[in-house]
């Protein structure tokens, strides 16, 4: 489904990806881990067409990324969910949900809006209950499933997920990715960026392991949870936040 | 019910997603060989070449070969790209001087190992009902760990490989009901010549099926053995080295060795000008681990003759098909299976014989069905010493070392002075005196 060959992104002169080459198919949670700073976002923010890639190519079913603005890579089906739950504060629930539906308001699918909108309810109940309260005074981990949930109203093929769990408590990690799990089992595909390393490979179907730009280890999921120095580099920490909830 | 294509969604899948996942695989790999194994860092630099200079799979055509010259440089852990702690196996195979070429191994890696030998056995049509007896000389040990391994994934009953002579294991054989033996052409001949001196025929036995490894055998060796046995003959592919019996194996087709091209990237090049050949035209093998985490391999000059196949067969694998052809394209010679370099003798003799290093000629024969290596030695001045005691001890010692060093029999004889004449041009040289087959 998305197919990247030997990525390269700079930030002005400093060179962020170099030769990145990596895959989502069809209906496959796919993660990237590594510590800050080694590239993640930028694969992502890549992808979206939000910082323009120099070299190599981003192939999302048989079309070129490369060069294509964020609004067209939505429109092809590639929804990005931010980092740190950017939605919109002064709005309600409801209108930052529209907004990710902004798109398809303009292509007149109103009844397949609204039904996307009860998908998003019924994955996020509590949406539904505090849809017309302002987003700015819902709770971290409501502002995520609001996020995610807008995301959705994209109608993306690919989902794209930046640190879903990030500053959430250990329940809310847990609710959080069971719900990408039942939305992979619903027809999506999900690639997502995680500092909680263990938690996004049990739930991930294949892994790459990213260090200061570039990819050093990839496969499966569980080889990577056994691989020793993915348990020394990435589980350690995220397993000792996780037992003392230290978040 | 056993299976007919051990991981289907890998083993078919389609061309143009494998060379995604390879392109992927090798990128990692090299950053990681460049990372955590100096000898790797510094070749690439020296090349003037950074981890990331290969964009695309043609590009790995830029980067310099690793030898077994290499290995032997780098011994004993020198190649490993994982922490000693991480390692969980270390295997030791022949190496081209007197040290041993040293692997290692994570879990994850033997994980790897055991499936591409369990793919082996799956094509060769092995499954649980089988009885699988693993028969190889200690030179081949590693294979031999392996292929039990690998029977056991796919639920055969092993009988792992025991140092029982001949007459034992086909007494083994004959008791167990063994439906299936794992061993090297050159094994198999000599099971050959013992049934028919014990006169057991094919009929008495339970065997269905051989996968043989070590050695390339001709057309004609195969239907011979085929028609003694009442069997059928499956091939397999690997390197000592790396101890994979089954980088590549047979399906039942048996028209060339699928390549495991998911863990494996295959370059044939001509072996004088170290460029790539033709597509389909014969080469020396180069072969590139795309998974393996402790012990990478960069183009690594197999040595063997071969020629890769691409178009699609008709099991409906898509890996490229491998044919092993005779003959080497280095100085190896392969005694059942086992890779011999000529500086080994040389360096035997050396550290054993005190006084400089005498003449001597190595030589494979066949005797009586079984491949062995003798060697000529002369007893020259410096060597020779009144008291014949002193000079079989000498003799003892070097065939004693050769045998440790290759796990296969050895004979030694010394000759006079002047008796080698017709072989002044080979000293230091292994003849193979071997009928092709």
């Amino acid at each position: 489904m998305l197919r990247i060959r030997s990525l390269g992104t700079f930030y002005g002169r400093v060179r962020a990806l170099d030769a990145v080459s990596l895959s989502v198919r069809h209906r496959e949670i796919v993660t990237l881990i590594g510590a800050n700073g080694a590239g993640k976002s930028t694969i992502l923010n890549s992808i979206s067409g939000l910082i323009p890639s120099r070299e190599g190519e981003i192939i999302f079913q048989g079309r070129r990324l490369n060069g294509q603005p964020p609004e067209e890579v939505v429109r092809l089906g590639i929804c990005q969910v931010p980092e740190g739950r950017q939605v919109f504060q002064p709005l309600t629930v409801l209108e930052n949900l529209e907004l990710g539906a902004y798109l398809r308001f303009r292509k007149r699918e109103k009844r397949e809006i609204r039904r996307d909108l009860d998908m998003v309810y019924s994955l996020f109940p509590v949406l539904k209950e505090r849809r017309h309260q302002i987003s700015g005074t819902l709770s971290g981990g409501e502002q995520q499933m609001l996020a995610i949930g807008r995301a959705l109203m994209a109608r993306p093929a690919l989902l794209l997920l930046d640190e879903p769990s990030m500053g959430l408590a250990p329940r809310l990690v847990l609710e959080i990715f069971r719900t990408i799990r039942r939305l992979r089992h619903e027809g999506l595909t999900i690639l997502m960026v995680e500092q909680n390393a263990r938690a996004a490979l049990r739930i991930a179907d294949r892994g790459y392991v990213l260090e200061t730009g570039r990819i050093v280890l990839q496969g499966r999921a569980r080889d990577l949870l056994d691989d020793n120095d993915v348990k020394r580099a990435y589980l350690g920490r995220d397993y000792r936040e996780f037992v003392e909830g230290r978040m | 019910m056993s299976v007919e294509i051990w991981n289907r969604e890998m083993e078919c899948q389609d061309r143009d997603d494998l060379a995604q996942l390879q392109l992927e695989q090798l990128q990692a790999t090299l950053n990681r060989a460049y990372k955590s194994v100096p000898f790797y860092h510094d070749r690439l630099e020296g090349s003037g070449l950074g981890p990331s200079a290969v964009r695309s799979l043609d590009d790995l055509a830029r980067l310099p070969f690793t030898t077994r010259e290499d290995l032997n440089q780098t011994y004993p852990y020198g190649l490993f790209a994982v922490p000693l702690r991480d390692i969980v196996r270390i295997h030791s195979a022949t190496g081209t001087g007197i040290q041993p070429a040293v692997s290692g191994y994570t879990g994850n890696d033997l994980g790897i190992w055991k499936e591409m030998v369990a793919r082996c056995l799956t094509a060769a049509g092995v499954g649980p009902e089988d009885i699988v007896q693993i028969c190889f000389d200690p030179g081949l040990a590693n294979w031999a760990r392996d292929f039990k391994d690998g029977a056991e994934t796919v639920e055969a009953s092993v009988i792992p490989m025991t140092p029982l002579e001949i007459p034992k294991q086909l007494m083994i054989m004959n008791d167990y009901k063994t439906s299936v033996l794992v061993t090297t052409p050159s094994y198999v001949r000599q099971v050959l010549r013992e049934m028919e001196r014990k006169g057991v025929t094919p009929k008495t036995l339970a065997l269905r099926r051989a996968v043989l490894a070590g050695e390339d055998m001709s057309q004609t060796t195969r239907s011979h053995l085929e028609g003694a046995f009442h069997i059928k003959i499956h091939t397999a592919y690997g390197l000592s080295e790396v101890p994979g019996p089954a980088i590549a194996y047979e399906c039942k087709e048996r028209n060339g060795l699928h390549l495991n091209e998911d863990h494996f990237l295959a370059e044939v090049i001509d072996p004088a000008a170290g460029a790539p050949v033709r597509p389909g035209e014969a080469g020396e093998l180069v072969l590139t681990t795309l998974t393996a985490k402790a012990y990478p391999l960069i183009r690594f000059r197999t040595g063997d003759r071969t020629r890769l196949a691409m178009e699609p067969c008709p099991c409906g694998r898509t890996f490229a098909r491998l044919e092993v052809l005779a003959g080497r394209a280095d100085q190896l010679v392969v005694i059942r299976g086992v890779k011999l370099h000529p500086r080994l003798i040389e360096g035997i003799m050396t550290r054993l014989i005190k006084g400089g290093q005498p003449a001597h000629v190595g030589f494979v024969k066949r005797w009586e069905g079984a491949d062995l290596l003798e060697v000529w030695v002369e007893v020259d001045e410096a060597l020779f010493s009144d008291e014949i005691k002193v000079l079989e001890i000498l003799a003892h010692r070097v065939r004693r070392e050769l045998e440790q060093s290759l796990g296969i029999p050895v004979r030694i004889r010394l000759m006079e002075p002047g008796t080698m004449n017709e072989h002044r041009n080979s000293l230091g040289r292994i003849i193979d005196e071997r009928r092709n087959g």
